[in-house]
């Protein structure tokens, strides 16, 4: 590894905050060959974005701190050198492809507008001039590059116009626009759906062979890494605990950092896979029969007539005592408005939805329905108030079922043991705890009131991989204690295969296949849950090789295009 | 597989109240603005007893020191019945602040209610608070005050109400805005969900959200209540004389501008002493809670 295009050594850095100092990097040592594809990975709160801002330069300094060490790129010294140099090098010698495809984009700026600025403000640093119809055309080249056929209408057009999976697309022929020779990309597409997710990896793998790019990636997902990465590092609060070839890392991992990492990646397929089995008598606790929920709304202020979106589509699903019910589905499939329901929160356009054998109808207002049916919601950091203690949020579920004072007190110290809290935590504002520990906060205050069905709607998809599994560990204890039935919402396959034993698929607000979820994964029927299935991000060859096959064709026939306008 | 460790955040940073006085310190003009704002209500409060010449508050006369230039005696110098004008401003602040406790006192609460209704209920509820708020909104200040005060002869009261009129209409909208924002988290529906009360929603859930925008509002609204108060005595229709107000001293001192430039400008300085204040303290509170009023 001669020609390093990337070469970090000694990186010794701090932040400063309130008087405080704390070192986040220490002693980081990295290298990126030329044409090489390398990976870091971590947990949240690693250390892996700060490196990536440091080797950008877009690092607040103060509160950080360069302690030590060199970063080189093409062997000049990038700390050292002068700004106006380093700035030349932005998007000409390093890129950068930014995580969030949404969020990246000024919404009332076109595409077209958007992407010229990057270009005519590289030309500005580097004291070149270029016509504005030789800009376009290179925008245009570019954006044919990232396999985006109709380059003049995604010129015009608004970002909220285009897809996610196009605009991600956009993005990285953003990075692309000023020829770099290293491409950074911050977890990409890991804010869009799996299916979306595969299409752009690969185009990421075709870049870097066409444009004989180097890359580094950044990200904690290692289905992902798999996929992408000829080498990989593995970063443990700041330090680098291990680096060696991708096929070393996921065969033979050494530090004890990184076999966690690897075990607590949940397996799609193998040995290793736990089948779950529902042990309890068929009860049925949830029944839906034909449900169909429409959305309508005015087309214009003085219109008569209504935009109509069905959003659940005749759905049909019985759910039995004790069941760990999962409903899976892409963004927009519905599977949430269908969670809503089951809550009362939405009333069903049409059809019937019996919950322990009475329908919703009049039932849902009373306090034996609050007590029948709790949510835990994706976001603890949204679904718990930030101005309230633990113990006020507690409190209101049992206060309005009808507790006494006293009672109140006793049950939430119960609760906290039940969610495996201490006492102490009772008086502690959320912002004071950690993602998992609100996330089992939220926990007891759904089975606070002693529900039997629990509407788990992403319970784990906000936190970190290593406290997923804890807190799933946690949802399994309870439903043996308190006798619990679960309906669990989720776009995450692979959680889905260890920890449901029924599964439903959705797809367009209608299911498109359900039934026992080792069935449903190995011998998949419709076109759509097979092409689910594939896009998986797995970490083994072997998994790789017992995902469903699906021909391109049949690919696009179920999947929204992330190529070309509608 | 071993339990990961989960930290808290206490363990390692200052909690929230620390950093937000830490924020609040480091800030000189927040420092400055509390200084000042604690300066005039003493001032107000132990009046009597800071005054040099209490009884030119009243209406005392004389005429030995009428047009006095301020010196050691006289601050601020004596004014056309050689009453001082030191102590009739300290005074002064007394009409201003209770103007300001009176006014805020009553438009707040109304106005933060009427604010979480709309945002909380919206629809047709939404519609008719807001549009009606748009509707005294559109009326030019000034006028209305004026046309109160006319009709119900000018007073600390009916200036108190005049102002109280128009003022609850900017919490309202504040108020609107922030839970508007906040209906969309999720802790809104698991309240509902629990089987929470609308009222407990309202004003347990949503409204300690609210909180740090108000003060903040608050705090920037004092300065102007005084300044709109100092406005509408300046014209005539507040504080009857001889009770000391501060617009009620500028609009008589001057009468003798430029001769005796200090009958006018010192109290003239008292009202941007306290709006100052009051201004740089809302500004410090609004860094420190980083908030948008």
């Amino acid at each position: 590894m001669t020609d390093r295009i990337l070469d970090i050594s000694g990186l010794n850095l701090s932040f400063t905050t309130y008087g405080q100092r704390t070192q986040v990097l220490h002693d980081v040592s990295l290298n990126v060959g030329k044409g090489e594809r390398v990976a870091l990975i971590g947990q949240s709160g690693s250390g892996k974005t700060v490196t990536m801002r440091a080797i950008i330069g877009t690092l607040p300094i103060p509160p950080a701190k360069i302690e030590s060490g060199i970063i080189q790129f093409e062997g000049q010294d990038l700390l050292r050198m002068a700004k106006v140099k380093r700035n030349r090098l932005k998007g000409t010698g390093i890129s950068i492809i930014m995580q969030d495809p949404l969020l990246s984009f000024n919404p009332v700026l076109t595409i077209g507008r958007q992407m010229d600025d990057i270009v005519r403000y590289a030309d500005v640093r580097l004291g070149k001039k270029q016509s504005s119809k030789l800009r376009k055309t290179t925008i245009l080249e570019t954006l044919q590059k990232v396999r985006l056929p109709e380059g003049e209408q995604v010129f015009d057009s608004y970002p909220m116009m285009l897809s996610g999976g196009m605009r991600q697309r956009v993005l990285i022929a953003m990075a692309l626009l000023n020829r770099p020779r290293l491409l950074i990309a911050d977890e990409p597409g890991t804010a869009l759906d799996v299916t979306t997710q595969k299409e752009i990896l690969k185009l990421l793998n075709q870049l870097v062979e066409e444009e004989n790019l180097s890359l580094l990636l950044i990200t904690h997902n290692l289905g992902v890494v798999r996929e992408i990465s000829d080498r990989v590092y593995v970063m443990e609060n700041g330090h680098i605990v291990e680096t060696a070839v991708r096929k070393e890392i996921f065969e033979t991992p050494k530090h004890d950092y990184t076999k966690k990492l690897m075990a607590s990646v949940l397996p799609l397929y193998g040995k290793r896979v736990k089948n779950f089995e529902n042990s309890r008598q068929n009860d049925p606790k949830i029944e839906i029969n034909n449900v169909t929920k429409e959305f309508s709304r005015k087309v214009g202020f003085f219109s008569r007539d209504y935009h109509v979106v069905r959003a659940v589509d005749n759905v049909n699903l019985q759910i039995e005592n004790g069941d760990i019910f999962g409903i899976a589905g892409e963004s927009g499939s519905g599977k949430t408005t269908l969670a809503k329901m089951l809550l009362a929160l939405y009333p069903s356009t049409s059809g019937q939805i019996k919950v322990d054998g009475t329908p919703l109808d009049g039932f849902s207002d009373s306090r034996k329905f609050r007590k029948l049916i709790q949510i835990v919601y994706q976001n603890p950091g949204s679904s718990l108030n930030p101005k309230r203690t633990v113990t006020q949020a507690l409190t209101v579920p049992l206060k309005f079922c009808g507790y006494s004072t006293s009672d109140i007190k006793t049950r939430i110290s119960e609760l906290l043991e039940m969610v495996d809290l201490p006492k102490s935590y009772a008086s502690m504002y959320p912002h004071e705890l950690s993602g998992g520990q609100k996330q089992r906060v939220a926990i007891a205050r759904a089975l606070s009131v002693s529900p039997k069905i629990l509407v788990l709607d992403e319970p784990t998809s906000a936190l970190d991989v290593l406290i997923q599994n804890t807190v799933i560990e946690l949802l399994l204890r309870l439903r043996e204690e308190l006798d619990l039935t679960y309906v669990f919402i989720s776009h995450d396959l692979s959680l889905m295969r260890n920890f449901c034993n029924r599964v439903a698929i959705m797809f367009r607000g209608q299911i498109c296949e359900q039934g026992l979820t080792q069935k449903v994964f190995t011998d998949p029927q419709h076109v759509y849950t097979r092409a689910l299935l594939s896009s998986i991000p797995v970490i083994s060859e072997q998994e790789e090789q017992q995902k469903p096959k699906v021909t391109d064709v049949e690919r696009q026939a179920v999947l929204t295009s992330s190529t070309t306008l509608e | 597989m071993t339990q990961p460790t989960e930290q808290t955040s206490t363990e390692r940073f200052m909690t929230s109240r620390q950093m937000a006085w830490f924020r609040f310190r480091r800030n000189p003009s927040a420092i400055i603005g509390a200084t000042i704002v604690i300066s005039v209500i003493m001032l107000a409060i132990f009046a009597p007893i800071i005054a040099p010449s209490p009884q030119s508050a009243g209406s005392f006369v004389d005429f030995a020191h009428r047009h006095h230039p301020p010196t050691a005696e006289f601050l601020f110098g004596t004014d056309n019945v050689g009453r001082d004008i030191f102590s009739r401003v300290i005074f002064g602040y007394r009409v201003s602040l209770s103007l300001v406790v009176g006014v805020l006192g009553f438009a707040v609460p109304f106005g933060v209610t009427l604010g979480l209704l709309a945002g909380y209920f919206g629809g047709r509820t939404e519609f008719i608070i807001m549009r009606f708020t748009d509707v005294m909104l559109a009326i030019p200040p000034l006028a209305m005050a004026l046309a109160i005060t006319a009709v119900l002869s000018p007073s600390l009261v009916n200036a108190m109400i005049a102002i109280t009129m128009l003022w609850w209409t900017w919490h309202t909208r504040l108020i609107f805005r922030i839970v508007k924002g906040q209906m969309s988290e999720d802790y809104v529906e698991a309240a509902k969900v629990a089987g929470a009360s609308h009222a407990h929603i309202i004003f347990r859930e949503l409204l300690p959200n609210c909180v740090s925008a108000i003060s903040v509002k608050i705090s920037l609204d004092a300065g102007f209540v005084i300044l709109f108060g100092a406005a509408l005595s300046f014209l005539g229709l507040g504080v009857h004389p001889p009770t000391p107000d501060l617009g009620t001293m500028v609009s008589t001192g001057s009468e003798y501008l430029p001769e005796f430039w200090w009958e006018a400008l010192m109290p003239g300085l008292a009202i941007l002493y306290a709006i100052l204040g009051f201004n740089l303290l809302g500004d410090g509170l609004r860094d420190m809670m980083d908030v948008e009023v």
